[in-house]
């Protein structure tokens, strides 16, 4: 993991139903199956609950569900990936549920567009670029720290507004 | 050298805590000779440390404040209000000193200055400084066992200096052992002229020591300069006789009128004295024996660090001890079982004894708070007197460490606002003297702090209307008398009419409340118009491992602190529905919370259930669960920043076979779940 995290320019690509997202791989720890979720009562729908990584608690996030997509169906592909985002200049460990874990694409700066701001169903601030990967598939790269940190007040807003302050993690 | 620095502060100011503390009693007991001991004693080793360390401002600073209580020892000296008032500043002053460490600005270095005036001027009229010191009279005293006293007489050879060798240091090592006088012999030294050799030793130094240590290890402190100089020792006499004044006098007698001492002139003087004076001074030092075995109470500093390791250890072995109890049941091997339920045994032990570790009892808070109720109350004018309760009561050292701004916070209100001026209080028929009471106790898995002022108190109406002006309710808001005194914990609300340089600036109370909150507590206030202000602060007992009772509700497991549990009923699904949230059980009405419900679960298909009743407040409240599993050794962990919101939560905890249950804080949960 170590000397993965030195290149920039891997990105582990997954699926979350048809469409094909990547996140830099110095960003993730550790890819996980689906294990034993236990749900935390009254907290947030895309909150799927907590897991037992080696004696820690992880928080895990339906990421299906904070990019406006159905809940999770549970396959055998289905896995957990674990992050460390940067949220508020703090690094946190976090797991998101994925619909199943691709490859690791090399994907040279060059290669990378810049994210559509017209049409796109996802904010574009999610987005760092966009890259071919062949004729009918683009891949979205996603800036994980963004995705869990700056518009998640607003998720949370929308799902729980009986929860109204800074709901930040 | 950076540890040993940090060594030097670390001890520094604990030093200064012990000297703030004996300050403060000296105020009530200005005679207490054994405190007005301590003051110096605490004083002549932060010098001595701060001059090894290379401090010098430190070792001039308080050098002089040293001398002070010198004299105050001596019985030259009263213990006045205004002395201790400056000694007091001068404490302040050696912290920012120390504080500032080796960068040390022109201000303070100014502040220092002014303060050593004003401390010399104390003894002006009692002697100079300087001559006393010129003088060699060098006292040191020492708690001993039974004691002997030596005469030493110290002669170093001229060229001592050329092998390195501070004579001063060989005297202060010897003055170490015990209770000791000191008399510098100078006629030796030349006048200031050419023959003078600047690197050439001319002094002789004589020494009388009552020490415990046995004669070698009089010796044992020359060891090095045995080729460099003369050295005598001689027993004078089985007992300590420095306490005797007549043989003080006397030995100064002799050194005033001829400067040497002779070894056997001594020795037959002493004799004399001894036979008289010997029953007397041993009941003395018996009486001191016993002060000193107090004094080494045997306690050992360890860092931080090193308890958060311990605790983090004994954390998992708690874990894994879950792991292997869970095997064991599992298994059919009856030798495995014994071993395992041995081992949840001593885990068991272990964890309590290392928390017992990490309290701290609320007496290591005192002194600052006893310091800012003399301060501000002198400042105001107020005669107040600051009564402590139940400080003996212990929270883990990280409650603690929040806790004291707080508690200072509502202190310097109550000081401020609360109590009146003694013109005043006497008007309204109350005694001259206000009172602030600091009460401490257990209540259950809370420790509840509680600070009783009998001042003014607050008026609900003077309250409500400062809401409205500052439009934090409305004019029409209906409030009770409890809502309407929870409004001070707003942000941006002060009831203070003026503000003062103590408190008022409108960043009050709810700092107080948001500070305590941090550590999982609550604030309470109370009031009666010129009864006094009552404020209490709820502090759970959070510690990283409880002890809880396992239960499960639908799929999911939790715990629920057994502190909290009171008894547990079974019941019918079916009988619970009948009344409006309240059960009968053994006779008693009993409200109750349907967790199921509360936590938007599924309706449960089985018709029996478990009610868990915990202690609510004062009252009893049954939480409905599907099913109580067993007693359970949780290891809170964090549920982390993602579920902040979710207070009733107080933690996760890692199951024997990987699963995580969720442990509950019942307060919360019962709060929240009657609120809606």
């Amino acid at each position: 993991m170590a000397e993965e995290k030195l290149v920039l320019n891997s990105y582990l690509s997954f699926k979350l139903g048809e469409e094909i997202f990547a996140a830099n791989v110095s960003k993730v720890l550790n890819i996980l199956e689906m294990t034993k979720i236990t749900q935390v009562p009254k907290s947030p729908p895309y909150m799927k609950g907590v897991i037992n990584l080696r004696g820690t608690v992880l928080p895990v996030v339906d990421t299906r569900l904070k990019f406006g997509m159905s809940a999770t169906e549970f396959t055998p592909n289905t896995c957990i990936l674990v992050m460390e985002v940067e949220v508020d200049g703090e690094a946190l460990q976090v797991g998101g549920l994925v619909d199943s874990v691709q490859e690791v694409l090399e994907i040279d700066l060059k290669e990378i567009l810049p994210p559509p701001n017209i049409g796109s169903r996802y904010r574009s601030e999610f987005i760092n670029g966009m890259y071919k990967l062949n004729d009918d598939h683009f891949i979205m790269l996603l800036d994980m720290d963004k995705v869990f940190s700056s518009d998640e007040a607003l998720f949370l807003r929308e799902s729980t507004p009986d929860a109204g302050n800074d709901n930040q993690f | 050298m950076d540890q040993f620095k940090k060594k030097f502060f670390e001890e520094a100011f604990d030093l200064i805590q012990d000297l703030e503390d004996s300050l403060l009693i000296l105020e009530e007991d200005p005679d207490s000779s054994s405190h007005i001991e301590r003051v110096f004693r605490a004083m002549h080793t932060i010098k001595g440390n701060s001059a090894m360390f290379g401090f010098s401002h430190i070792d001039r600073f308080t050098h002089n404040l040293e001398t002070v209580y010198d004299f105050v020892r001596q019985g030259k000296l009263k213990i006045t209000s205004p002395l201790l008032t400056a000694t007091l500043s001068a404490v302040d002053q050696l912290k920012t000193l120390l504080n500032e460490g080796d960068t040390v600005s022109d201000e303070t270095m100014a502040e220092s200055l002014r303060i050593t005036e004003q401390v010399n001027s104390f003894i002006a009229g009692t002697a100079k400084v300087g001559e006393e010191e010129d003088r060699g009279l060098a006292l040191l005293a020492k708690d001993a066992d039974i004691a002997s006293t030596y005469f030493i007489s110290f002669k170093p050879h001229a060229d001592i200096f050329k092998t390195g060798t501070n004579p001063l240091y060989l005297v202060d090592e010897l003055c170490s052992l015990g209770r000791s006088i000191t008399y510098a012999h100078t006629e030796a030294i030349p006048e200031l002229s050419l023959e003078m050799e600047a690197d050439s030793c001319y002094t002789a130094w004589s020494i009388f020591l009552a020490t415990t240590e046995d004669v070698n290890a009089l010796y044992d402190v020359f060891i090095f300069v045995e080729g460099s100089c003369e050295v005598d020792i001689t027993l004078l006499a089985g007992i300590d006789l420095l306490g005797n004044t007549q043989f003080s006098d006397r030995i100064a007698e002799l050194y005033l009128a001829g400067g040497a001492f002779n070894a056997a002139e001594l020795k037959h003087y002493a004799e004399t004295l001894c036979t008289s004076e010997q029953a007397l001074e041993c009941a003395q030092t018996a009486r001191r024996t016993v002060t000193t075995k107090e004094n080494t109470i045997s306690s050992i500093r360890v860092s931080s660090d090193k308890v958060d390791g311990l605790m983090n250890l004994v954390s998992e072995l708690v874990t894994m001890q879950a792991q292997l109890s869970l095997f064991a049941e599992k298994s059919l091997l009856p030798e495995l079982s014994a071993i395992s339920e041995n081992m949840d045994k001593i885990t068991r032990r272990l964890r309590d004894t290392a928390f017992g570790i990490c309290l701290i009892p609320l007496d290591s808070m005192l002194t600052r708070f006893h310091r800012l109720v003399r301060d501000v109350s002198k400042e105001l004018g107020k005669d107040v007197a600051f009564i402590t309760e139940g400080t003996d009561t212990e929270l883990d050292k990280t409650v603690i460490e929040n806790l004291a701004d707080p508690i200072m916070h509502i202190l310097r209100n109550s000081l401020d606002h609360g109590i009146e001026s003694a013109q005043e209080r006497a008007a309204k028929g109350k005694p001259a003297q206000g009172t602030i009471r600091l009460r401490a106790f257990y209540s259950g898995t809370n420790v509840h702090i509680q600070i009783f002022e009998d001042g003014r108190g607050i008026n609900p109406e003077t309250i409500r209307a400062k809401a409205i002006e500052s439009g934090i309710i409305g004019a029409d808001a209906v409030l009770s008398k409890q809502e309407t005194l929870d409004l001070i914990f707003r942000s941006g609300f002060s009831t203070a009419a003026r503000v003062t340089e103590l408190s008022g600036r409108g960043v009050g109370m709810d700092v107080v409340k948001r500070k305590i909150s941090e550590i999982r507590g609550e604030v309470e206030i109370d009031s009666e118009v010129d009864k006094g202000i009552s404020i209490t602060i709820k502090l759970p007992l959070t510690l990283s491992i409880i002890d809880g009772l396992l239960v499960k509700i639908s799929e999911t497991y939790f715990v629920i602190p057994l502190s909290a549990v009171d008894t547990i009923y079974a019941a019918k699904h079916t009988d619970l529905k009948k009344y409006n949230n309240m059960v009968v059980l053994a006779g008693r009405q009993m409200p109750y919370v349907y967790l199921r419900t509360y936590f938007d679960y599924p309706a449960n298909d089985e018709d029996q259930e478990q009610i868990v009743v915990v202690s609510y407040s004062d009252i009893s409240v049954g939480l409905v669960v599907d099913r109580v599993v067993g007693e359970y050794q949780a290891v809170l962990k964090p549920l982390g920043k993602a579920f902040k919101s979710l207070d009733f939560v107080s933690g996760a905890a890692i199951l024997g076979d990987g699963t995580i249950a969720l442990v509950l804080d019942t307060t919360r949960v019962i709060r929240q779940a009657t609120a809606r």
